[in-house]
C-alpha cells in the first residue's frame, strides 16, 4: 500500500496541484478518463470545504493511499484559529460525491476538519 | 450562369440596393446572395484566427453573423465599398467570441494544442473502444507522455472560464421551464426532488448546464456518455461540469 502526501497552503489556487497528483495516481492504477474526472470532481468538492471560495488562513494535508484498483484521499485543515467552516455535507455534495466516488465523509474531531473520500476503477 | 462568381463593385451595389428594396419574402434570398459573395472574405478573417483552439468552420459561423450586422448597417448612400465596410465588424464579431468564449487565462499555444489534439483523441478511442479511455491508452496513441496527457486535461478547466458570470440563456424569449427539455423518461417525481435540492442556485445557470448537472448526478450518465448525448466532446463536458460546480460552491459560500 503505497502512499503520497502533500501540503499545501488552504487556497483553491493550489488545489489544481492536488487534482494533478490525484490523477497522476489515479493513472498508476489505470482508471480510465471519466473515471479520472470523477476523480478530480471529489477533489475539488470536498477541498472546497476548507479552502473556501477565496482561501483560508492555514494550509491543509493530503494523503493518498493506492490500493488494489482503488485510491483514497484523505485530508486534514490546519487552519489558523477562528477559521470558520462547514463541517456537514451540503445536499448537493452529498449528491455529488456519492455520483462520482465510493465514499466520502467529512468530519470534525477536536476542531481539525478532515476529509476522506475512496474511489475505485470500474471492473 | 455560375452564382459563386464574384461580382463586381456596381453589380454588389446593385444587390444591395435590389435587397433593401424588395419585400420582406424576397429580402432573405438576396440577403443570402449578399453572404454568399462575402463568405470569402469571411473565411479570409477567420483563418487568421484558428490556432486558437477552436474548429475554423465554427469561426467561420461566428464571422458570417459579423457578416450580416455589416449588411444590415451598410449604408448605401455613403460611396464606400462594401467589403472595406465589413471587415472590422466581422473582426470585431471574432474578437468578441474569443473574449467571450475563448481560453480566459493565457494558455501557451502548445498546450492549446494540445488539448485540441485531446479532445479528439478522446472521442475516438471512446468510440473505438466502447468505454472511456485510460491515459496509458490515450498517451501511447498520441504518442506522448502520461504526463502530457495530464497536463492536457488539467488544462482544459483554463478554458471558457469567463462566461462563468455569463447570463442565462434566454434565447427563444419565452420561459422554457428545465422539465420540458428533459427525455420522456425523466420522471416528474425525480425531477421534484432535483428542484427541491438544488434550488435556487440552479435556477439561475444556462439551460445545457442544468441538463449536464441533471444527467450526471439525477441520471448517473458518465461524461462520455452525456457527451454522446449532447453531441459535444467528452472534455466540453468535462468543463462544463466543472464550471457550473464552482458556480454552486461560490454560490453556497455567500449564502
Amino acid at each position: 500500500m503505497d502512499t503520497v502526501s502533500i501540503k499545501i497552503p488552504a487556497s483553491p489556487v493550489y488545489l489544481q496541484v492536488v487534482r494533478l497528483v490525484a490523477a497522476g495516481l489515479a493513472t498508476r492504477l489505470r482508471f480510465t478518463i471519466d473515471e479520472i474526472e470523477d476523480l478530480k470532481i471529489a477533489v475539488d468538492e470536498m477541498s472546497a470545504y476548507f479552502t473556501g471560495a477565496t482561501g483560508r488562513e492555514g494550509s491543509i494535508d493530503v494523503r493518498f493511499t493506492l490500493h488494489e484498483g482503488s485510491i483514497e484521499i484523505a485530508g486534514t485543515g490546519r487552519l489558523a484559529p477562528g477559521e470558520k467552516l462547514r463541517t456537514d455535507l451540503t445536499e448537493l455534495s452529498r449528491m455529488i460525491l456519492e455520483t462520482v466516488t465510493d465514499s466520502a465523509s467529512l468530519e470534525q474531531t477536536d476542531g481539525t476538519p478532515t476529509f476522506s473520500l475512496v474511489k475505485s476503477k470500474a471492473q | 450562369m455560375n452564382e459563386r462568381a464574384t461580382l463586381s463593385k456596381d453589380e454588389v451595389r446593385s444587390l444591395f440596393e435590389a435587397y433593401r428594396a424588395a419585400d420582406p419574402v424576397d429580402q432573405l434570398s438576396f440577403r443570402a446572395r449578399l453572404v454568399e459573395q462575402h463568405i470569402g472574405l469571411v473565411e479570409f478573417l477567420a483563418r487568421r484566427f484558428r490556432n486558437r483552439g477552436e474548429p475554423l468552420e465554427d469561426l467561420v459561423q461566428v464571422g458570417t453573423i459579423g457578416l450580416l450586422k455589416a449588411i444590415e448597417r451598410f449604408d448605401l448612400e455613403r460611396e464606400v465599398e462594401f467589403s472595406p465596410y465589413a471587415t472590422p465588424t466581422i473582426v470585431g464579431e471574432l474578437k468578441r467570441h474569443f473574449r467571450d468564449k475563448g481560453w480566459a487565462v493565457r494558455v501557451p499555444r502548445r498546450l492549446q494544442e494540445l488539448h485540441l489534439e485531446l479532445t479528439k483523441v478522446v472521442g475516438h478511442l471512446g468510440q473505438d473502444l466502447g468505454r472511456s479511455p485510460t491515459v496509458a491508452e490515450i498517451a501511447h496513441t498520441m504518442n506522448t507522455t502520461e504526463e502530457t496527457v495530464l497536463e492536457g486535461l488539467e488544462i482544459a478547466q483554463a478554458y471558457n472560464f469567463t462566461s462563468l458570470d455569463a447570463p442565462i440563456d434566454t434565447d427563444e424569449g419565452g420561459t422554457t421551464s428545465f422539465a420540458d427539455q428533459l427525455g420522456e423518461d425523466d420522471e416528474h417525481l425525480e425531477n421534484l426532488e432535483y428542484r427541491a435540492s438544488l434550488a435556487p442556485e440552479m435556477a439561475k445557470l444556462p439551460e445545457r448546464e442544468r441538463r449536464i448537472l441533471y444527467l450526471r448526478f439525477f441520471k448517473g450518465l458518465t461524461q462520455s456518455e452525456i457527451a454522446d448525448k449532447l453531441e459535444i466532446s467528452q472534455m466540453h463536458v468535462s468543463r462544463l461540469l466543472n464550471r457550473t460546480l464552482a458556480t454552486l460552491r461560490h454560490a453556497l459560500e455567500e449564502e
